[in-house]
């Protein structure tokens, strides 16, 4: 109990690092362009369009609202995988400042993972105003929404504590990943309805946790209904058992770091 | 435990394995899998079961030749690295001035990196805000705090991360081959500082290989040889032995 209370202890004392940090990957990745932090809404909306353009003749999804039947899906897709691609490779790209001065080195995933949250929860801005204008509008099931965010906030951190360390030993990881995720973007019921998956294929679906969320947001966003709570309770429950043994994982191989560097 | 230690290290072993081509990449670890296992049987023990106790408010320099391990067990204390063997434990609030200006950000401003800077080491909003006239008055940059990084040069650079690192109010203080920062007149400032902090009952450590330093500013040295201690005691008489064996 003890340790584990050391733990939050830590962390809290460092929390200036890790607010900094966050502020760090947020605003430092555009300093220097002309948009400056105007990318972080221009990013998710030019790719956007590049998809509502092209996803709607080649995929013949019988929807209505199509901009905003996929619009709900891909927003959180995106926070996904942006999170997992920058976090694999986060514990590494910091090798330096590692090699220099002591912190809990957690703070680096996990700060990772908030800039990215901060960055969907700012998209969100834009998809709440494509939800109005379009028509679709809300209901009460809107409230759900937080629920949803924390489990896949929970789960990414997770993946994120065990592929950031794994990466600092096997540098390859960052490309399975990068490779992973693109085929993932298919695996999973973005672009197209979960219906229109073969059925032979629809296994794949009940195990990928993101299908499951992204179906949840779909529910309360576009269908204004209730998600599958059974899957979330399922999801949510291995999430917080994996964000843990992905912590302890990371904490195991974080002492022999700076030696591969 | 006794109440006035301030770093105790115990049975502490640490070893490197030498890669002479290290394979970071799935594809080398496999290709090269028997070579890579012959290569690691090569480990260089660095430090061999090492005890040692430091208390509070004590002032200590790891003196030794090239490749004694003093800068290693420096490392092993900050928690840079960890021992393969032992344990070390550290008692209150520990800096390590071993690389200065960790997490400083180019592009940003001096005063910016000073929060940035500070809060590695740990501090809080709260604790910065109340140092930072503090900070930049030591580093004396004057109007340049607010220009970005880049634009200063190695020796402003250095006095601002220096400034920042000495003053966030540490217990204990590492230090490793200090007062090589800035001119002659931006060294002694840095040398009073760390007098006074020795008054104020921190705990220093450095390591070092100026004599001059040992004795000017050491109550104890510690002689590393070969990763053993060979000689702990009052700085006379070991930089006595070290200057007749060594000089």
């Amino acid at each position: 109990m003890g340790d584990r209370m050391k733990v939050f202890r830590e962390l809290y004392q460092y929390r200036e690092l890790l607010k900094n940090n966050i502020k760090k990957e947020i605003r430092g990745k555009y300093k220097g362009s002309w948009l400056g932090i105007l990318w972080t809404f221009l990013n998710p909306l030019l790719m956007l369009a590049v998809y509502a353009f092209v996803f709607p003749y080649i995929l013949r999804v019988n929807v209505e609202n199509y901009t905003i039947f996929m619009i709900v899906a891909l927003i959180p897709w995106n926070f996904f995988t942006t999170a997992i691609q920058s976090g694999t490779g986060c514990v590494v790209a910091n090798g330096n400042i590692l090699k220099k001065v002591y912190f809990p080195r957690e703070i680096i995933p996990i700060s990772i993972t908030f800039s990215q949250l901060v960055n969907f929860l700012i998209t969100c801005v834009i998809m709440f105003v494509f939800i109005l204008v379009s028509g679709v509008g809300f209901s009460y099931h809107l409230l759900l929404m937080p629920l949803l965010i924390l489990i896949q906030a929970v789960l990414t951190l997770a993946i994120t504590f065990i592929l950031s360390a794994l990466t600092v030993f096997v540098r390859d990881i960052d490309h399975f990943v990068s490779v992973f995720l693109t085929l993932a973007f298919y695996g999973t019921p973005i672009v197209y309805q979960a219906s229109m998956l073969p059925a032979k294929f629809q296994w794949i679906l009940q195990f990928n946790p993101m299908a499951q969320l992204v179906e949840a947001y779909r529910a309360i966003l576009y269908y204004h209904e209730m998600p599958d709570f059974r899957m979330l309770w399922i999801w949510g429950i291995i999430s917080v058992v994996a964000l843990i043994g992905g912590y302890k994982i990371f904490k195991k191989l974080e002492k022999s770091f700076v030696e591969e560097f | 435990m006794e109440k006035n230690i301030a770093i105790k290290v115990t049975n502490v072993t640490k070893t490197f394995k030498l890669y002479y081509d290290k394979a970071n990449t799935l594809k080398e670890k496999i290709l090269f899998f028997s070579k890579s296992s012959r290569a690691k049987n090569d480990i260089l023990t660095v430090l061999k079961d090492i005890n040692l106790t430091i208390h509070k408010g004590e002032s200590i320099a790891l003196i030794g030749t090239n490749g004694s391990g003093k800068s290693t067990l420096l490392k092993l204390m900050t928690k840079i690295i960890y021992p393969n063997k032992g344990k070390i434990t550290t008692h209150g609030k520990l800096t390590s001035l071993l690389e200065l200006g960790a997490g400083f950000h180019d592009d940003f401003t001096g005063r910016e990196n000073i929060y940035f800077n500070a809060s590695i080491f740990g501090l809080t909003k709260k604790e910065i805000d109340a140092k930072i006239d503090e900070i930049i008055a030591f580093s004396e940059l004057g109007e340049f705090i607010d220009n970005p990084v880049r634009t200063y040069s190695s020796g402003m650079y250095m006095r601002l991360a220096f400034s920042v690192a000495i003053n966030v109010q540490a217990e204990i203080l590492l230090i490793d081959e200090i007062l090589a920062v800035g001119d002659q007149h931006f060294q002694e400032k840095c040398f009073d500082k760390l007098m006074e902090l020795k008054k104020a009952g921190k705990t220093i450590v450095i390591v070092t290989h100026s004599m001059d330093q040992v004795k000017k500013f050491c109550d104890r040295a510690v002689w590393l040889y070969q990763g053993e201690i060979r000689k702990d005691g009052a700085v006379d008489e070991v930089l006595e032995e070290y200057l007749r064996v060594c000089g």
